[in-house]
């Protein structure tokens, strides 16, 4: 299968799609601008961002707020079209699957440079690859689209051969997302630390400065000419630089944007979006697909070892109180623990149901205490949850479900951890339960989170739940497919595995003069078409 | 040690009575002083007002109920962000929960983090002042230098780094800032205590025997504790800044305890549109803190000046 950059006709492809879609509930790619005459080069573009994650890597970042500016410093072998899921072509031309799925030979694009001038070739990739199984807790991501990978077989400069021990289906989508972009080998080599302080890659911005809590400075690399076949035009990207700053106070990010001081903001809060369209601001919105914010458990620690206690909160909460008191008004309640964007989501229609909550704790033997909060054998019901401030919303959506769970007799402690620190402790298994999302447009992620057989983070037995994550991750018929996550889905209610809250929706606000800014399919932002009108 | 307190001075036998103040020759009597309180305070109603507010601020820390009756972490999600009104006297927050009760509840976290923190640097500081203006010589020198290099660090960086090795949490904050406030305390006490080893009743008790450490206890230290006295209030204030500073910065209790420096960082994001999660907070605490330093003002001689 060869697929050839389209040209012209995407731009009004794109822009006719965005609007059809984002009339169908808000699941679609958003473009901004609509009769702003033909793009402009030049000019910056300032974004200010919530947090940072303290790394530009990559292959290690995993918050939102830092990927909108690392996704601009990496190509990717393949490119996945937000509207129909489907994969298409970026650095790699053409692909071949295996029918057992176990391995895929894809064939380079030429003439691809590295910012530091050395060629992106078939060797590189494979520097690439054999290095990110060696990545730290950071890099939980890349290596769980890799688990079980058995090596890369260079066959010329173009063409290779990527092959797994165990059939791998969610790979090919895998290679479309920012945490399999394609470092140059002068970065892979370096350690995790050193590349979390600046690495060079092909995309159509190279990283010019970056200064920690403060700012990641993005310039335009001249003479990029490889762009996704996604992309509305082909060439160098339209801004010549990029300024993404961190603005931790959402109401500040409002301001900003009010004044002109940015162009455009992350992580709108709700109390900030009558504020924003008053002044003329865009809000471009888009569903996230991937595991939905909410609560997993680490099944190795007491109380929380107890299916009971997992079973009754999952039934404590008040989906649509938080959805509608803590979230932006485009988000919607969980129906499962996949997003309703994700390929193969099944709802699972959850209830709020608080009596059947204390009828499951009253018959596992936890009863109410004289404070109101349930005691067994001398333990009181308290479960410490750990987040991280990646969203505004976190901290009051938890005070939120706090005070739900303490309705039903359950004490939630609420911890906050800084964003630096949130991988080593998860991976150390040194938290009770965690309150966190993952992104990713591929039921896989079902598997990279709740597998034995991987990390493993929320050390969980063995059960009826492993050979579904297992057999789907194998499953090269989408409708089979489909079915076994379905079940995967219902499983992990049934064990409590997850208690699924909202759906996390990324809103951007966008001023006036900034067109061409465009979500990808995991809802993250893609620059290389972005333009001002003022071009300033 | 004994040795260096014979060294001092000649002995001298007229016999001043120990511990008497020399600051008042001739003390006014009870009913004179009542007679003046009147006239003392109308002349500063600020006083007055700031006395008001430390004695609001302390019913809030001991009954907040009184006060406030409800629960500070309860809140009707349908009433979020209501503005200041008869029912919410400052406003409701972004989960509907009323921010005055919030405010009222929070005083007893706040404050006992402020108590803690000033009685670690009045006890620490003071002690060591008080070993340091004693001994004197080589253990003056070396305590004087740590209290330097202590001084060279500005009190919030200390403040952080005490914080990142204790962890977190409302007594961990209390002894962060006490310790990174011991330098100003062992300066006072120091001084104070050298001025006093040397007058004539401390030689008084020395020439008759008095072991060292009864004269150090019976004679310098309530003598000397008198400005150290009116620094800890005065630090108190200043206390309460640093406390709520890094409660602000989420180094205090966890969420949803309603400490006064996490009630201000939780209002941030909503600045541009409910400006009372913020300002309703931060005014208490500026009322507090200048109510404080009024006070620690009054105590500092503003009484026997005013005659």
């Amino acid at each position: 299968m060869t697929v050839r950059p389209r040209g012209l006709l995407l731009p009004a492809l794109l822009s006719a799609a965005a609007v059809v879609l984002a009339a169908c509930g808000g699941s679609a790619g958003g473009t901004a601008g609509g009769d702003a005459g033909p793009p402009r080069a030049g000019g910056t573009l300032r974004f200010a961002v919530g947090s940072d994650a303290g790394c530009v890597d990559p292959q290690q970042v995993g918050s939102n707020d830092t990927i909108y500016s690392v996704r601009q410093l990496v190509d990717s072998l393949t490119d996945q079209d937000p509207q129909t899921g489907e994969i298409e072509p970026w650095l790699a031309t053409s692909w071949q699957t295996s029918p057992d799925a176990k391995s895929y030979t894809f064939t380079l694009r030429e003439g691809v440079t590295f910012s530091d001038g050395t060629p992106l070739d078939a060797n590189a990739v494979k520097a690439n690859f054999d290095r990110i199984p060696e990545i730290g807790a950071r890099g939980t991501l890349p290596k769980g689209y890799l688990a079980g990978y058995a090596g890369t077989t260079v066959t010329s400069p173009t063409q290779f051969t990527v092959s797994f021990q165990q059939p791998n289906v969610q790979f090919l989508q895998a290679t479309s997302t920012h945490s399999l972009g394609i470092l140059s080998p002068a970065s892979v080599a370096k350690s995790d630390d050193d590349r979390c302080a600046g690495v060079i890659g092909s995309g159509p911005f190279t990283l010019q400065n970056y200064v920690k809590n403060a700012s990641i400075t993005l310039a335009k690399r001249p003479g990029y000419a490889w762009g996704s076949s996604l992309f509305a035009h082909q060439g160098e990207a339209y801004l010549d630089t990029v300024e993404f700053r961190i603005v931790p106070e959402s109401g500040v990010r409002t301001g900003s944007l009010q004044s002109g001081e940015v162009d455009a903001i992350g992580s709108i809060g709700q109390q900030d979006e009558a504020p924003l369209t008053g002044a003329g601001a865009q809000l471009l919105a888009r569903s996230n697909p991937g595991v939905v914010f909410g609560i997993a458990f680490n099944q190795s620690k007491p109380i929380v070892s107890d299916p009971a206690v997992r079973r009754a909160l999952l039934t404590a909460v008040n989906r649509d109180e938080i959805v509608g008191g803590v979230f932006p008004s485009q988000t919607k309640p969980a129906t499962s623990v996949l997003a309703s964007t994700t390929p193969s989501y099944a709802d699972q229609e959850l209830t709020f149901d608080p009596a059947r909550s204390a009828t499951t704790l009253d018959a596992a033997g936890w009863t109410a205490g004289p404070d109101g909060i349930r005691v067994k054998d001398g333990q009181r019901l308290t479960i410490p949850v750990t987040y991280s401030p990646v969203a505004a919303t976190n901290k009051p959506a938890l005070e939120l479900l706090q005070q739900q769970a303490k309705a039903v007799g359950i004490d939630l402690q609420v911890q906050e951890v800084p964003i630096a620190q949130a991988s080593q402790l998860q991976a150390a298994g040194d938290f009770s339960a965690l309150w966190y999302n993952v992104t990713r447009a591929d039921p896989d992620i079902l598997r990279g989170q709740f597998s034995t057989a991987g990390a493993n983070l929320f050390r969980l037995p063995d059960g009826p739940l492993q050979a579904l994550l297992t057999a789907q991750a194998a499953e090269p018929d989408p409708a089979k497919r489909t079915a076994i996550v379905g079940q995967a889905q219902q499983e992990l209610l049934t064990e409590g595995v997850f208690v699924p809250v909202s759906e996390l929706t990324t809103v951007l606000g966008v001023g006036a003069g900034v067109h061409g800014v465009t979500f990808d399919a995991s809802s993250r932002i893609q620059l290389h078409d972005a333009w001002k009108s003022d071009a300033r | 040690m004994t040795e260096l307190l014979i060294r001092e001075g000649t002995p001298d036998s007229s016999g001043t009575a120990p511990g008497s103040s020399v600051a008042l020759p001739t003390p006014p009597t009870r009913r004179e002083r009542l007679r003046r309180l009147p006239r003392f305070l109308g002349h500063r109603p600020g006083l007055v007002v700031a006395s008001l507010v430390v004695l609001l601020v302390l019913v809030a820390a001991f009954a907040p109920g009184v006060l406030a009756p409800g629960d500070p972490n309860v809140g009707v999600v349908a009433d979020k962000l209501r503005a200041p009104s008869g029912a919410h006297w400052f406003g409701t927050d972004y989960l509907g929960r009323d921010v005055y009760t919030r405010v009222v509840h929070g005083a007893s976290l706040s404050l006992q983090a402020t108590v803690i923190a000033v009685a670690v640097a009045l006890v620490v500081g003071g002690l060591l002042g008080l070993l340091a203006g004693f001994v004197g010589r080589w253990v003056d020198e070396a305590l004087m230098r740590v209290v330097d290099v202590l001084l060279s660090i500005p009190a919030i960086l200390l403040s952080l780094a005490l914080i990142t090795a204790l962890g977190y949490g409302t007594i961990k904050v209390a002894i962060a800032v006490g310790v990174a406030s011991v330098a100003n305390f062992a300066r006072v006490m120091r001084a104070e205590t050298m001025r006093i080893r040397r007058s004539t009743y401390v030689e008084a008790a020395r020439s008759v025997g008095t072991r060292w450490y009864v004269t150090l206890w019976r004679h310098v230290l309530p003598n000397a504790a008198g400005p150290v006295l009116v620094l800890a209030v005065l630090e108190f204030g200043l206390a309460i800044l640093a406390v709520s500073s890094l409660s602000f910065l989420g180094y205090g209790a966890p969420p949803p305890a309603p400490e006064w420096g996490s009630l201000i960082a939780e209002g941030r994001n909503y600045l541009a549109t409910s400006w009372w999660l913020c300002a309703m907070p931060g005014l208490t605490i500026a009322a507090t803190v200048l109510s404080v330093n009024r006070i620690s003002r009054a105590l500092d001689g503003e009484w026997s000046r005013a005659r």
